[in-house]
């Protein structure tokens, strides 16, 4: 593991909270780690689980999900389907051996810019301590 | 359960002008292996049987019948199917039920309430198979082999199948006719192959997990015996979006195995099929009973238990555990 | 067979809010070693006329078919740049944004990393407008009709604005009356107009209006669908009087064995009502209704021989029988008027507004002063001991606003004024009160404010910076703890009366209107707007638009302008007759669909059924997506073992290139 090592973490958005938080993270210019790459989506029950194997396979360190809190969903009920779905993933990743730490969930509204920048903080400490993930990543990719 | 019995009864339901034909157990050509039996007529069904052989769980025939396309100006062959199937069997019917992949009256379940069955290749390593067909049978405390005219006594543990160690279900959870006398369920002993892996630290599962799917050579056996994995296109196979790539390699393996044990995620019923056939004696039984185990303990939620029941995976609790958000 | 993609990537300055921290050329110069990008450019101000017009030049002679714009947040700039390369001829949905200021250049400070980072979303970014489809966006009919929750005075001028442009307007009162809190003021601050006599004709004109139906002492149950077609089921609560005959003569009133025992709500308990009652004499609609909570018949089926409003109502009004009544109607916009709660002053005990009867809130002082409020507008006050004309008076503001000890960080933007108009108001009755005000800031900042403030200074109201800490009783008199923070000077003030300046907080009941409508909150609590400055009066859910205090405190004037504004908003979807419905909805792959009907339960919108259809001669069950009902959110998608169902732009295979993308270059 060298020293210079940045984790590369890849995360998924809902569009109607969580994006717009990190949206308001930025009007607010409030720092945070520019380890984070953002994929939006319009809901967090739109994240595919097997997203979170795709990345770790494709090359990313640890991934984020972030959705609006229970209760809040645009879409009402996107997010307790992300929740159960993403729980059972990460008991898979676990029980296989994949750090626990490589995996995060989040419920940011699209008022906690400063929620988000925590979560950020956290998810690549979390992910700088787990160390550079090679377990099951892709030798070669061909895009 | 009386043969003579089984064979009357199969022999009435396949004289049924409803029933296309019915899946049972039959005696294999070799040693200690069964065949299964897709019956149309009485000298078919003379020839079932059920024993603790009869371990293939013939749910999966249900949607592994090729269905091949109606010619013009005939009508599709709509009649019911009959089934054989023990307490482990019935839930992958109740389940393919919940998940309209058939639908119940579409089938006859002929429950056999089971004592349990062997692991037939432990069995075979303890007692080599002989060319000769052997028969095994439920004796109250084990089991008696007859093999080559001679009668061995085994202990039950000697050669049971771990899945029925654990099992909750050795009655038929639905069924049309029930053959024989319900079994009284036993206590389950712990799952020690689940613990085992459980006990270890993120980079002891990881390298256990590393040696079982580097072995795997992708036949995709486990996929295709197993009674719940019948999308006609799945996505596994797929080129566009390629969700694994086809070359065989530890990644790809891995990804392979992580994308087939979480579509059975509330729907796997613990038949153990996947891990019985597996060439490569990857313990695939570990990955889905500890993820039907969470499944059970901190959502609630049984697949199989019954064919009433909402979809684990198209469905919530308010209260669904979430405890890892941040 | 989809032409080969040739994508454009154009990297915007955004003055230096990008360039900055962001080497844009460094970006543009990567990008154009992507696969299949033919040009990569930066501009100052992508989204200006410009800008824009270098993307469509490039559509035009490069003959592009996909574009990138890296710039702001799609939440911002998507439809501008979406209508752009339309004009120029390719399909709107062949467009993807990299976020490269607000979650970019905003966020990071050093150079070289962010520069790296917003390479990763460039490429993203091309990894998905490559694979993309062409999508159309569908139009459905709007009806034109509009809903609006809630009849104050935000609620009634947009329907009343609604309904003069012609359309049907359905405005619903969760109360016996419409008028709302400004009913309840009696002056307005700062020309001192009498509230009733402007609020009132709006009152009348809200229920007499030939295109507003007023549903009052009715709540809304349901609402249902999307913007152009909500299904709304409204519940109108039995009032146990028959309207169409009641007179409003208020015999009942007066003849009820219980009369004149209750609390009234209008004037804040001060008051007294019968259980059959008028909420105030000029309540529209001026009809009688039963407290089912209050009435001895329908509290314990008896009253007497017979209840006494029956015998006397020679209208026959009156019916014990009446159940509530549902009603349902469509409208295609919806606007939320719901407005606030005054602050619970015994939130903060240290005021000892539940100790001592003197101590009132602002909103009781604009009863006791009115001259329709329960004293006739005569100041007169329990000491505890004897009722009184207060000669020494205290205001308190800020009583429950800027005040992180409750929760409530926010200025409720009206004490300020209102505890001057009531100072004022109180100088003119009692002359030779003493009166002064404790005060952390006065913030006078609207029209005629600062002028109104001065002239209440010069009356002799005394105006001491300080926020009390303490209000206990000495003899017959309150004593105000507090210290004078300009002269650091503590003070023991003997007062007769207390006034605390309360604020105004978010509705206690607002969470249902939250799950009715799918609304959000801000920090403060109150309903969140779409964007703080250019979307004020919209919602996150489209077709839903707020007006009044219920999206934050507000001034009547401020109140009235917004509900203006969201009348006029709610009015375009009616005008046009109809409204586009989202291009990104799911989408069913038939061949391959197992019928396992996972997406059907999940779906909230129900936009999901399972139809038979003939695969091979074999009837077979497949999913079908109704295109108007799907919100596109994708949450069946993940559900589809066989991902037969994907939403568009959002497909499996469309995110899949994005996260290679961005691993790739670990």
């Amino acid at each position: 593991m060298s020293d210079n090592y940045e984790p590369n973490i890849v995360a998924f958005l809902c569009n109607w909270c969580s994006y717009a938080g990190a949206d308001l993270a930025g009007t607010s210019r409030m720092q945070y780690p520019a380890n984070i790459q953002i994929i939006r989506v319009m809901c967090s029950g739109r994240v595919n689980p097997l997203f979170v194997m795709n990345a770790l396979q494709q090359g990313a360190d640890g991934v984020l999900i972030s959705g609006c809190h229970i209760g809040d969903c645009h879409y009402m009920e996107g997010n307790f389907y992300a929740r159960r779905r993403l729980g059972m993933l990460k008991e898979l990743m676990e029980f296989i051996g994949v750090d626990s730490r490589r995996f995060h969930m989040s419920w940011v509204s699209a008022s906690e810019g400063h929620k988000w920048k925590e979560v950020v903080e956290k998810t690549v400490e979390d992910a700088r301590e787990a160390g550079p993930y090679e377990g099951f990543r892709r030798r070669r990719i061909d895009w | 359960m009386e043969m003579d019995q089984l064979r009357k009864t199969a022999a009435e339901i396949v004289s049924r002008d409803d029933v296309k034909y019915l899946i049972g157990w039959k005696q294999g050509t070799f040693g200690y292996r069964i065949a299964p039996s897709f019956v149309e007529d009485a000298s078919g069904a003379a020839e079932l049987l059920f024993s603790p052989l009869c371990t293939a769980n013939l749910a999966t025939y249900l949607r592994l019948v090729e269905t091949l396309p109606v010619p013009r100006g005939q009508e599709a062959d709509t009649r019911k199917v009959a089934l054989m199937v023990k307490g482990c069997d019935s839930r992958a019917v109740a389940q393919l039920v919940v998940e309209k992949g058939i639908s119940r009256d579409q089938v006859v379940v002929i429950g056999c309430p089971c004592p349990g069955v062997v692991d037939v290749a432990l069995l075979a390593r303890k007692y080599p198979e002989t060319e000769i067909p052997a028969e095994l049978k439920w004796n109250g405390s084990g089991f008696t082999l007859v093999r080559s005219g001679e009668e061995i006594k085994l202990a039950r543990e000697e050669v049971l199948a771990e899945k029925c160690r654990l099992c909750r279900y050795p009655n038929p959870v639905i069924s049309d006719i029930m053959l024989g006398e319900q079994v009284i369920p036993w206590e389950p002993s712990a799952d020690s192959g689940v613990a085992e892996v459980e006990k270890k630290d993120y980079a002891g599962r990881w390298a256990y997990w590393e040696d079982q799917f580097s072995k795997c050579v992708r036949c995709y056996s486990c996929r295709n015996v197993c009674p719940l994995c019948y999308c006609q296109d799945c996505i596994l196979d797929r080129l566009n979006p390629t969700w694994v790539n086809r070359a065989v390699n530890f990644s790809e393996n891995t990804a392979f195995h992580i994308a087939r044990a979480f579509h059975l995620v509330g729907r796997c019923i613990e038949c153990g099929e996947c891990e019985r056939v597996c060439p490569a004696n990857i313990p695939l039984g570990r990955l889905n009973r500890k993820l039907a185990r969470e499944v059970r303990d901190k959502y609630g939620f049984e697949p199989g238990a019954d064919p009433e029941a909402e979809p684990f995976q198209a469905s919530y609790k308010p209260d669904d555990p979430e405890d890892f958000i941040l | 067979m989809t032409e080969k993609p040739k994508v454009g990537v154009y990297v915007c300055h955004c003055g230096i809010n990008i360039s900055a921290t962001v080497d844009v050329d460094a970006v543009a110069e990567f990008a154009k070693k992507l696969p299949n990008v033919n040009v990569a450019r930066t501009y100052s101000y992508m989204c200006s006329d410009p800008g824009q017009s270098l993307i469509k030049n490039d559509i035009k002679e490069l003959g592009l078919n996909r574009v990138v714009v890296a710039s702001c947040s799609p939440r911002m700039h998507e439809p501008t740049f979406r209508k752009a390369i339309k004009e120029a001829g390719i399909n709107p949905y062949f467009l993807e944004m990299a976020n490269v200021r607000e979650q970019c250049s905003w966020v990071h400070e050093e150079k070289e990393e962010a520069t790296a980072k917003a390479k990763k979303l460039v490429a993203a970014s091309v990894a998905k407008v490559r694979v993309l489809e062409p999508l159309e966006a569908k139009e459905v009919d709007a009806e034109p009709a509009a809903l609006v929750i809630g009849a104050g005075i935000a609620g009634i001028q947009a329907a009343l604005d609604i309904a003069d442009a012609g359309f049907k307007v359905y405005l619903v009162e969760k109360t016996p009356s419409v008028g709302g809190r400004m009913a309840q003021l009696d002056k307005t601050f700062p020309t001192l107009d009498c509230s009733a006599c402007i609020l009132t004709p709006k009152m009348v004109d809200s229920a007499n209006h030939p295109n507003i139906e007023l549903l009052s002492y009715a709540e809304v149950e349901e609402i249902g669908g999307f913007i152009g077609n909500f299904d709304v089921k409204v519940r109108k609560k039995a009032r146990y009087v028959d309207f169409e005959k009641c007179t409003g003569c208020g015999d009942c009133a007066s003849a009820c064995r219980v009369a004149n025992r209750f609390p009234s709500e209008f004037d804040q308990g001060m008051g007294k009502r019968s259980a059959i009652y008028l909420p105030f004499p000029q309540a529209v609609p001026a009809k009688y209704t039963i407290d089912p909570d209050s009435c001895l018949f329908l509290t314990r089926g008896k009253c007497g021989k017979s209840p006494k409003c029956e015998e006397v109502c020679l209208a026959n009004a009156i019916n014990f029988e009446q159940e509530d009544e549902i009603v349902e109607f469509r409208v295609g916009a919806v606007i939320v008027a719901t407005g606030f709660d005054a602050f619970d002053a015994s939130r903060k005990p240290e005021f000892g507004y539940v100790d001592y009867p003197n101590v009132i809130t602002g909103m009781e002082m604009e009863r006791l002063v009115s001259s329709s409020g329960p004293t006739g507008g005569k100041v007169t006050i329990n000491n505890g001991e004897e009722e009184i004309i207060p000669k020494e008076i205290a205001f308190i503001k800020c009583v429950g606003s800027r005040d992180k000890s409750i929760g409530n960080e926010y200025c409720s933007r009206v004490c300020c004024m209102y505890t001057a108009k009531q100072a004022h108001l109180l100088r003119d009755k009692i002359p030779d009160a003493n009166i002064r005000v404790y005060y952390i800031d006065v913030r006078a900042f609207g029209k005629g404010f600062e002028e109104f403030y001065d002239r209440v200074r010069r009356e002799n109201i005394r105006y001491i910076r300080g926020n009390p800490s303490e209000i206990f009783k000495r003899g017959n008199k309150l004593v105000v703890k507090v210290e004078d923070t300009l002269t650091s000077t503590p003070l023991e003030d003997e007062v007769d009366m207390v006034v605390l300046a309360v604020g105004l907080e978010p509705r206690a009941d607002m969470r249902k209107m939250m799950d009715l409508l799918r609304l959000s909150q801000s920090p403060d609590r109150f309903f969140l707007e779409a964007h703080p400055k250019l979307r004020p009066v919209d919602t996150a859910t489209d077709g839903v638009f707020l007006a009044g205090c219920c999206q934050g405190p507000k001034d009547i004037p401020d109140t009235v302008a917004q509900a203006k504004g969201a009348a006029s908003s709610a009015m375009i979807p009616l005008a046009r007759g109809k409204v586009i419905i989202g291009a990104q909805v799911a989408n069913v792959d038939e061949s391959t669909c197992r019928g396992c009907g996972f997406c059907v339960s999940i779906c909230p919108y129900t936009a999901i059924e399972l139809v038979a259809v003939n695969r091979m001669g074999h009837q077979v069950e497949v999913a079908r997506v109704n295109e108007a009902l799907c919100k596109g959110c994708g949450s069946c998608s993940p559900a589809c073992l066989s991902d037969s169902i994907q939403p568009k732009s959002f497909r499996d295979r469309q995110i899949l290139p994005q996260i290679a993308a961005l691993g790739v270059m670990r």
